[in-house]
């Protein structure tokens, strides 16, 4: 193979996801009527937030070559954290702050705590008593949910104060505040593992932990830090969730680990770590978001949402295996 | 050879029930080449990793630059200024040349007080380094996954070279290379040397220890079976040394 075909094809499998996403859009707007306005691509963008900010935190950890399954719980408890201090209805105590827009930073900085404190907790295991993040994060991802459902006795909080609110309902450009939250994270963090040497050393240690170990990086450090950021902005998504719902119920946010999981892996992070980049993932997000308002325009019962998101799961897997083997014969 | 850098006294490891070094002694000059040698398994590689950080030893002591040393981290040895080429070469294969040529030392410039990775001057430096060292690497941005195995050694040489500190720890550093990249590796050593640097070499190829080495020491199932000057020794006797048909140090001085 020459270098130049090589070079196109790695190109290629570096941008897959731009080249499904625009390939999926083009489909629909032929295929279904009504697809294609601005309307609906402001819809697709906007109901990617919440899955696109913890699609962010997941990629982080995959990249270092771990795994993070609790990132759903972990949105969940903060939004039903958010819900029961800021609501007014339902198990919402509608705690009022003087001035009102004191809620917003008061109650990012809750679900986001709560998130990093998870997340530590996660990363401390993994890192330092060598267990299994799978393991580790899978049960963290049943018994977060089960303090969920504990302290909302399975009921829900309503009527989120109107200063948090504001984010959902705000819109610049069309799009709503919450959507550039999201947008304005993939900037952040894209930046940060791309031109950092924090994020530089994060893609490292995915790529071979014994040798960034011995080049003298704090690879513990790191691998903490990491799990912490995925915990925050899994909090941060939990925020958006509460927002967007006005409030929160204890199922709230089931199966969007899938969602992020699908996206994640479909946007071109490998699972055995230190391949891809954020970009990337939020082009498998609207990718997503796509394929569910193309499901919702057809009118398809909800049920049938579930086993296309389970088959895209498994598409996104194979995809990943796919391009090992092809990028393992192009090296 | 003025001064000791780095003396180890009575180094012993145990992984488990193996015992890899029973007791290891001998120390390395400001400047002076020391070729290790010995069998596969003989301890080499544990020792070199002892030294650099990488482990702890089980009992034993050793003293850098006069000064009770021990390092519980690569990243403590590096501070303390001892540089280290792995057996297994150290390389992050997913990233590109410039990006493990600078691995955990990366040049930064501020921009709005967050360190953003300065690629050109990185570039730049790598390009530089690897030029004068005659190696050739069609782009640095290629991922390393993507060169060969004596691409790869060369640039972890140069990595060293480049960074240079006090002490120097070679663990086969030339098995992938040429015959060409071999003789510009051993000349950098020398030329590391001569600017006071200690070198530790680990080889199985007797002609290269004995063309660059000051002084060869044989481990032999985790013991020092020789310690001597190169000028009073031979190839033959090493060998000896190596396969154990001699006394533990009591290397012959035929040559
Ligand atoms: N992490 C480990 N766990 C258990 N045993 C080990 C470990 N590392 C090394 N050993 C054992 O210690 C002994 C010395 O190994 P070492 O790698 O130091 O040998 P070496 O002299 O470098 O050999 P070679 O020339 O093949 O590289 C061997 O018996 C090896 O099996
Ligand atoms: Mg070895």
């Amino acid at each position: 193979m020459t270098s130049q075909t090589r070079k196109i094809l790695e190109f290629v499998l570096d941008n897959l996801v731009w080249f499904m996403l625009a390939f999926v859009l083009a489909v629909f707007s032929a295929l279904i009527p009504n697809y294609f306005q601005t309307g609906i691509f402001t819809n697709i963008i906007e109901a990617s937030s919440v899955l696109g900010v913890m699609s962010i935190g997941l990629a982080l950890v995959i990249i270092t070559g771990h795994m993070d399954l609790s990132v759903e719980s972990v949105a969940a408890l903060s939004a039903m954290a958010v819900g029961i201090l800021f609501c007014s209805a339902g198990i919402g105590i509608g705690i009022k702050l003087s001035p009102e827009w004191l809620m917003v930073p008061v109650s990012l900085l809750v679900a986001c705590a709560i998130g990093a404190l998870i997340g530590f907790f996660n990363g401390f295991l993994v890192v330092k008593l060598k267990m299994s993040a799978f393991i580790i994060t899978l049960a963290s991802f049943i018994w977060v949910r089960g303090i969920v459902l504990a302290i909302s006795g399975g009921r829900s909080a309503q009527d989120l104060a109107p200063a948090i609110r504001w984010f959902a309902i705000e819109r610049l450009l069309g799009i709503p505040l919450s959507a550039w939250i999201a947008i304005a994270c993939f900037l952040l963090f894209s930046v940060m593992m791309a031109k950092t040497p924090f994020g530089r050393h994060l893609v490292m240690i995915g790529g071979n932990e014994t040798a960034t170990f011995r080049a003298g990086i704090p690879v513990n450090r790191n691998l903490i830090l990491a799990f912490v950021m995925a915990g925050a902005i899994a909090g941060l998504a939990g925020w958006l969730l509460a927002i967007r719902t006005s409030g929160a119920t204890a199922n709230l946010g089931v199966g969007l680990l899938f969602n992020a999981f699908a996206a994640v892996v479909i946007g071109g992070i490998s699972l055995k770590g230190g391949v891809g980049g954020l970009p990337g993932v939020y082009a498998g997000v609207l990718l997503l978001s796509s394929i569910n308002t193309a499901i919702n325009l057809m009118g398809l019962p909800a049920n049938y949402t579930q086993v296309i998101h389970g088959l895209l799961v498994l598409a996104a897997v194979l995809l990943d295996m796919f391009k090992q083997r092809l990028r393992a014969r192009l090296a | 050879m003025t001064g000791k850098l780095l003396v180890l006294d009575n180094i012993r490891k145990n992984f488990g029930a193996i015992e890899a070094l029973k007791g290891i002694s001998f120390s390395i000059g400001k400047g002076e080449v020391v070729a290790l040698l010995g069998d596969n398994g003989a301890g080499k590689s544990t020792l070199v990793k002892i030294i650099s950080g990488g482990l702890q030893p089980t009992s034993g002591r050793m003293l850098f630059e006069g000064e009770e040393y021990q390092a519980k981290s690569p990243a403590q040895a590096k501070d303390a200024g001892i540089e280290t080429v792995y057996q297994d070469l150290s390389l992050c294969t997913n990233v590109d040349v410039v990006g493990n040529f600078f691995m955990g030392r990366e040049i930064t410039r501020k921009v709005a007080g967050i360190p953003i990775l300065d690629e050109r001057a990185m570039e730049t430096i790598t390009r530089k380094a690897l030029t004068d060292a005659g190696t050739r690497i069609p782009s640095l941005r290629t991922k390393v996954e993507h060169l060969s195995g004596g691409q790869r050694q060369a640039i972890e040489l140069n990595r060293f070279v480049h960074w240079g500190g006090k002490l120097v720890l070679l663990d086969e550093p030339f098995a992938a290379l040429g015959v060409e990249q071999t003789r510009r590796g051993l000349d950098m050593i020398r030329h590391v040397a001569n600017q006071g640097i200690g070198v530790v070499i680990i080889t199985h190829i007797m002609q290269q220890a004995f063309q660059v080495a000051d002084r060869i020491v044989v481990i032999r199932h985790g013991v020092v079976a020789g310690d001597v000057e190169r000028s009073k020794t031979s190839p033959d006797a090493v060998i000896e040394m190596i396969t154990g048909q001699t006394l533990a140090g009591a290397g012959p001085a035929s040559g």
